[in-house]
């Protein structure tokens, strides 16, 4: 009974994991890179490398959003949308936006963006078109191409997979706390199956919590029921409850003048007299149903959903607001929530929530190549097509995802600055890159070729520090000297990885080397006879 | 600075497990740990995992288990590396961390108001 129930969940863990293994890949290695969204948005908007970050940032906002309300007055006087962004740690500039008129079939209105440096209050350069880290967290939990749904259906799909496997996977490792610290050097397969064990068990909460608070991010999807249930207007209705700024019922008719924003922040302070506000939000300025919105920063707390006031913009009177205590099945909600996304983590948490990720990247690629070494040894030289298309699929993710990600990069910076539908053109690079990894997997997946991919990612990730410092003003030498640490860990990655790549190589070719020289043939086949 | 300490007594701790494990003992110290070593081993590591989960939520609130987990991660990796690939600095790298304790300890203690 023991041994079968060890047996089937072996099979569980196996097939389970096979089967999502690469887009489970994708979405971890792209949840991965969204930590350092905003990191890579800065290093993406070559205007905004100058921008030293506020000391007296929070000091400042009252005057900032003032400044905001005055340009907007002038600039946006007939949009129905004014948003004031106020610089944060990570995004070091101020945006002064309005809504322009929505054209036929569009959804949401788009935005006319003002950026400045809040030091100077001075007009930043044009900010060039770019996706930049947002496309990381599109790709992460809708699969980018794909339509929103069926990317989030997949998605879920994948991620309970992966449940699956990590729950069947401590099942079978019997020895989980015996091996713990255990890694067996060139021992073949054994030492594959070391780095999965020790890849799954160091970061194992990190796993588990990450994969269940993915599933959770999106269980008004899975698990409508009982909104639809108690709401006439189902998941909408459901929404405009827990939603304060959908609550509002203004109705008023006509045109009003705004109320000095500064009446409004007097009450915002007397409620919190630190509040270190985030944005202002004014739907319908210069109308008797204008609100203002003031979302502000929930510090430490484990809240996913942004603390905020609603005012009256007309007669500045507090109209809703974000409750104080949440409920416990919302205090749940968003405790998970936020546990996933690491939104509010301070740096030394987001670096954690890294090496998990790197981790959990680490583990789906030696579980999918220990696989195929294993049945490529049984089958002895005779690969069946199954074992051929899950060699090809690992070489092409495992090696493509980081060469699509450099081409990505160098992408933002050779592309021209007024070309249209640039942002595209950067993703087009992406998935192209991906593609050519594709077509190397297609004809061979050898040692060669994995050789072949490793030196090729060494060069990409080389080229993009290289292709920076050619095309923008600053290079890793000058953000050291500046202390742009973004800027400088961001490019000292890309060194790093890129010398981890040729170690690859090297260590690919020293194996290829030794596979076919005499010598190693000659004490294979007498260890064969002794055996 | 406090994460400093929580982290060293994170480390401390995976330290001593690995230390409570014959091979891994047996490895930096050419012998065989006794029952009794073995005990202290992983008394010393249980209370010092529990007093840096304690520290970690203590100062970091919501995120302080998170902070723990990724603590242990690194913790784990760093212990694997020592004991698989650097086994002669084992030693050594036990005093840093004791050292490390001390200091952050310390600075901690002297800078409490």
């Amino acid at each position: 009974m023991k041994d079968s129930f060890f047996r089937s969940m072996t099979w569980l863990h196996t097939w389970v994991g096979l089967l999502t293994c690469w887009i489970i890949y994708v979405i971890f290695f792209a949840g991965t890179v969204s930590f350092f969204r905003d990191e890579i948005n800065l290093w993406n908007q070559p205007a905004i490398h100058n921008v030293q970050a506020q000391t007296d940032r929070v000091a400042a906002q009252r005057m900032q959003i003032v400044k905001g309300f005055d340009y907007l007055s002038h600039h946006g006087a007939g949009s129905n949308s004014w948003r004031v962004t106020l610089p944060e740690q990570r995004t070091p500039y101020l945006v002064y936006g309005y809504a322009k008129p929505k054209e036929p079939g569009q959804r949401r209105s788009q935005f006319v963006n003002t950026q400045l440096n809040p030091n100077t209050m001075q007009e930043l350069p044009p900010f060039v078109d770019t996706k930049g880290g947002n496309f990381f967290y599109r790709l992460h939990y809708q699969l980018y191409y794909l339509d929103a749904i069926t990317g989030r259906w997949l998605v879920c799909f994948a991620s309970f997979f992966m449940l699956l496997a990590i729950i069947s996977g401590v099942v079978i490792h019997k020895r989980i706390f015996k091996d713990m610290f255990s890694f067996r050097r060139n021992k073949g397969v054994r030492s594959w199956l070391d780095a999965h064990n020790l890849s799954s068990v160091l970061a194992l909460p990190f796993h588990l919590m990450i994969t269940y608070t993915g599933i959770i991010t999106l269980i008004f999807m899975l698990f409508p029921y009982p909104a639809l249930t108690t709401y006439d207007n189902g998941m909408r209705g459901f929404f405009n409850d827990v939603t304060p700024s959908n609550n509002v019922t203004n109705k008023a008719q006509g045109s009003a003048a705004m109320l000095p924003i500064n009446t409004i922040l007097d009450q915002v302070y007397t409620k919190w007299p630190d509040a270190d506000i985030r944005s202002v939000r004014v739907s319908e300025p210069n109308m008797a149903a204008s609100t203002v919105t003031v979302l502000v920063d929930p510090g430490k707390a484990l809240r996913d959903q942004t603390p905020r006031l609603l005012f009256s913009g007309a007669t500045g009177e507090l109209v809703d607001q974000s409750a104080d205590e949440l409920t416990n099945s919302k205090a749940l909600y968003e405790s998970l929530n936020s546990m996933h996304t690491g939104r509010f983590a301070t740096p030394l948490l987001r670096w954690l929530y890294v090496l998990g990720g790197i981790a959990g990247c680490v583990m789906i690629a030696t579980g999918c190549i220990m696989w195929a070494k294993r049945i490529r040894e049984r089958s002895k030289g005779k690969a069946s097509f199954g074992l051929q298309l899950v060699e090809g699929l690992n070489l092409a993710t495992i090696m493509g995802l980081p060469l699509a990600t450099c081409a990505f990069f160098i992408a933002n910076r050779l592309l021209s600055p007024t070309l249209s539908g640039r942002d595209d053109k950067e993703v087009t690079a992406f998935f192209l890159a991906w593609l050519v990894a594709g077509v190397i997997a297609l004809i061979k997946r050898d040692k060669l070729q994995w050789r072949v991919m490793a030196a090729i990612n060494a060069l990409a990730c080389l080229s993009v520090p290289v292709v920076n410092a050619l095309t923008t003003n600053g290079n890793i030498v000058s953000y050291l000297m500046h202390k742009q640490w973004v800027l400088f860990i961001f490019d000292a990655l890309f060194l790093l990885f890129s010398i981890l790549f040729l170690v690859q190589t090297e260590k690919l070719r020293t194996a290829t080397k030794a596979k076919c020289s005499p010598s190693s043939s000659r004490s294979n086949t007498s260890k064969g006879q002794k055996a | 600075m406090i994460d400093l300490l929580s982290f060293s007594l994170c480390l401390f701790a995976f330290n001593g497990f690995a230390l409570a494990k014959f091979n891994h003992f047996k490895d930096v110290f050419k012998k065989r740990p006794t029952e009794l070593q073995r005990k202290q081993f992983l008394a010393i590591a249980w209370i010092s995992i529990l007093l840096s989960l304690v520290l970690c939520v203590e100062t970091q609130s919501g995120y302080g288990a998170l902070l723990f987990c990724g603590f242990m991660s690194l913790s784990v990796l760093i212990i694997t590396i020592f004991y698989n690939l650097l086994t002669g600095f084992v030693k050594v790298f036990s005093v840093l961390n004791v050292v490390l304790i001390a200091v952050s300890g310390l600075f901690l203690a002297l800078n409490y108001h």
